[in-house]
């Protein structure tokens, strides 16, 4: 029977054109659509990496104003010490402001061995892991022996070690950085710090020290869970009067986090709907054509009757035809898919085209059934005298 | 073979009714071959069309094989149309969209059957009927009479019991006329078929076991 599906339909094909063109600009449209929600959301269902609850930002707006960097130095220790003498304050830590949601970005490259990469630079305190919660894979977070050593200590979180040293450990490494030559002490896990959506890029932890305090004006603090409007109101007046800062801000990592996330969340939602119309205006035309067919070919169902199909059988008949149609369209599809991985048109893992080439076919595949549903039903009924009695 | 018991056909459209058959009572013996003849219009394609389980009476009852066909279940129809009755349709009805093989190949097509048999099996009906040269053809490159074959070669490629053929002359010189005439009585003849025709041709009525005369929906003779 398949085969005399693909024969009637082979037969027509100039008929067909139309509507296996159709299938197959929605299908490319259903396989972008897919791609992309298969990209964010395993993006999504990566592991945040830190806690951002209860963490509030204060960014001072400009650098604090000093003789000269000790003086500078003394500002922060002194602040970080009055905010932790509060009660609602559990740790403090000075940031780059590159903080976990900003929009800020730093960056600079590494290198180890022959291999040289890109990677985000984080300048933070000893602190920085407490607040944020963040574990190491191996080896350790900052401490006060990190004082004075022979070579500046960096940790770099997983993706960068990956990156960097492939899968041997790359706790006790040289790397270069801005030509300096700097030991790693620790391998932390990713912090998914732009977006739940956002995979995280190769990332390097500096300590903040003298020759980089000027550039420091963002402070993470982490309080406890019952920290209000007025404890808010307290630590504001705190910060602005031990910094002198005009345009001292603080928010909060969750809201931030938030705001980051409809950066995505929005788009899609847009690109949904936009697709979403298409694909209904897709499943009409299919619908249309199906019914049409039927109208068009009433004697050929009532022949197929008479001849001995049953009603079961001639439904089954345009279901098939139509799916059949729909396998033209998607062996066409799926060659051009198949060319975004090999290719690397986009830079998104080859896993994701695939699971996103499989859930577009299903779906196109039900789309055709469900289109094909009703008109396939209208046909069964006809009966085969009065079909055969038309022409 | 076939019976009909007090058949009634009408036809209701909108605005008009037909009554296509009026009280036909009709016993096909099994072996028999029975033509039909009667003016334009006077029902002898609807009558075909009830003993084929095309339609149903609207009213009186039809036995085929001693079975009742009232209510049958639409597989047991189905199943009944396909194993035991050979239709010739007056308008040929082939598929244009497949070739004249694969029309043939039709009924077959819902049965059990293995592609190689249904070839074999298709290809000698269309030899039978002449056309074992045409087999690669579409519809629409044959003349009338060639299609009329076809549709001739699609009816008895299942080896029914039963043929209904509704003009299956019609459209042919005489000599083929004649050819396809031997084709049926040979049928009858060796195979036991029984063959329920509609002709307007005396000379091939004299030549069938009994002839049945319609006239304005009623059995005259
Ligand atoms: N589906 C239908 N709907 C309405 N009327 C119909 C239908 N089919 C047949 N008729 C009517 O029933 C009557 C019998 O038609 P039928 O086709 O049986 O005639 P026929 O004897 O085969 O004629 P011909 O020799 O021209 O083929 C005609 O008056 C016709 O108009
Ligand atoms: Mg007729």
């Amino acid at each position: 029977m398949i085969k005399h599906l693909f024969k009637l339909i082979w037969n027509k094909k100039k008929e067909n054109f139309l509507l296996i063109s159709e299938i197959l600009i929605s299908f490319l449209v259903i396989f972008a659509v897919f791609s992309s929600i298969t990209y964010n959301y395993l993006n999504y269902r990566e592991p945040a990496g830190f806690k951002y609850d209860d963490v509030w930002m204060a960014d001072l707006g400009s650098p604090v104003q000093g003789e000269n960097k000790d003086s500078v130095m003394l500002v922060f220790a002194n602040l970080k010490n009055a905010l932790k003498g509060m009660p609602k304050v559990r740790d403090v830590s000075l940031s780059s402001n590159n903080v976990p949601f900003s929009s800020s970005m730093m960056g600079s490259g590494v290198e180890y061995g022959h291999v040289n990469i890109q990677s985000d630079m984080y300048r933070v305190d000893k602190d920085f892991a407490k607040v944020l919660q963040m574990k190491m894979q191996s080896g350790r977070w900052f401490n006060e022996t990190d004082r004075n050593p022979v070579y500046l200590p960096v940790v770099l979180n997983a993706a960068a070690a990956m990156a960097l040293t492939g899968s041997a450990n790359a706790v006790g490494k040289l790397v270069k950085m801005e030509h300096q030559t700097l030991r790693v002490i620790g391998v932390a896990d990713n912090l998914k710090d732009k977006s739940d959506f956002k995979t995280t890029s190769p990332g390097i932890y500096t300590l903040i020290d003298t020759s980089s305090i000027r550039g420091i004006n963002t402070m993470l603090i982490k309080v406890s869970a019952n920290a209000d409007a007025r404890f808010e109101d307290q630590m504001y007046r705190l910060i602005a009067g031990t910094t002198r800062a005009h345009n001292l801000q603080v928010a909060h990592l969750s809201e931030m986090r938030t705001k980051k996330n409809k950066e995505i969340i929005v788009p899609m939602v847009i690109l949904l709907i936009i697709s979403g119309f298409l694909i209904f205006n897709v499943a009409l035309g299919l619908f249309g054509v199906l019914w049409y067919n039927i109208s068009k070919r009433r004697s050929e169902i009532g022949l197929r009757r008479a001849l001995g199909a049953t009603a079961a059988g001639v439904s089954g008949q345009l279901l098939g035809e139509a799916l059949v149609l729909a396998t033209f369209s998607l062996i066409i599809g799926s060659f051009f898919a198949v060319q975004f991985p090999l290719l690397h048109v986009y830079d998104l893992p080859a896993g994701v085209y695939m699971i996103a080439l499989l859930l577009s076919v299903l779906f196109i595949y039900l789309l055709v059934i469900v289109c094909a549903l009703y008109p396939g039903k209208q046909a069964a009924a006809i009966h085969p005298a009065v079909a055969l009695h038309e022409d | 073979m076939i019976q009909l018991n007090n058949i009634e056909k009408v036809y209701r459209t909108d605005t008009i009714e037909t009554q296509a058959l009026n009280n036909i009572s009709l016993h096909v013996q099994k072996g028999e071959f029975l033509s039909i003849m009667g003016p334009s219009g006077c029902g002898k394609s609807t009558l075909l069309n009830l003993m084929g389980l095309l339609d149903v009476p609207s009213k009186g009852d039809i036995l085929i094989d001693q079975q009742v066909t009232q209510n049958m279940a639409d597989t047991k129809m189905a199943r009944f149309r396909n194993s035991r009755i050979g239709f010739i349709f007056q308008s040929y009805h082939l598929i244009n969209d497949l070739q004249v093989l694969d029309n043939v190949e039709l009924p077959l097509l819902y049965r059990k059957s293995t592609a190689k048999e249904r070839r074999e099996l298709a290809t000698e009906a269309l030899v039978k009927v002449g056309l074992g040269n045409r087999i690669k053809h579409f519809p629409t490159q044959l003349s009338g009479g060639q299609r009329q074959r076809v549709a001739i070669a699609r009816a008895i490629v299942g080896r029914p019991q039963i043929i209904l053929a509704d003009e299956p002359t019609g459209n042919l010189d005489s000599a083929m006329g004649d050819e396809i005439m031997n084709i049926l009585l040979d049928l009858n003849k060796t195979d036991g078929t029984t063959i329920v025709m509609v002709t307007h041709d005396a000379n091939m009525a004299e030549r069938t076991h009994r002839l049945v005369r319609l006239f304005d929906g009623s059995q005259v003779q």
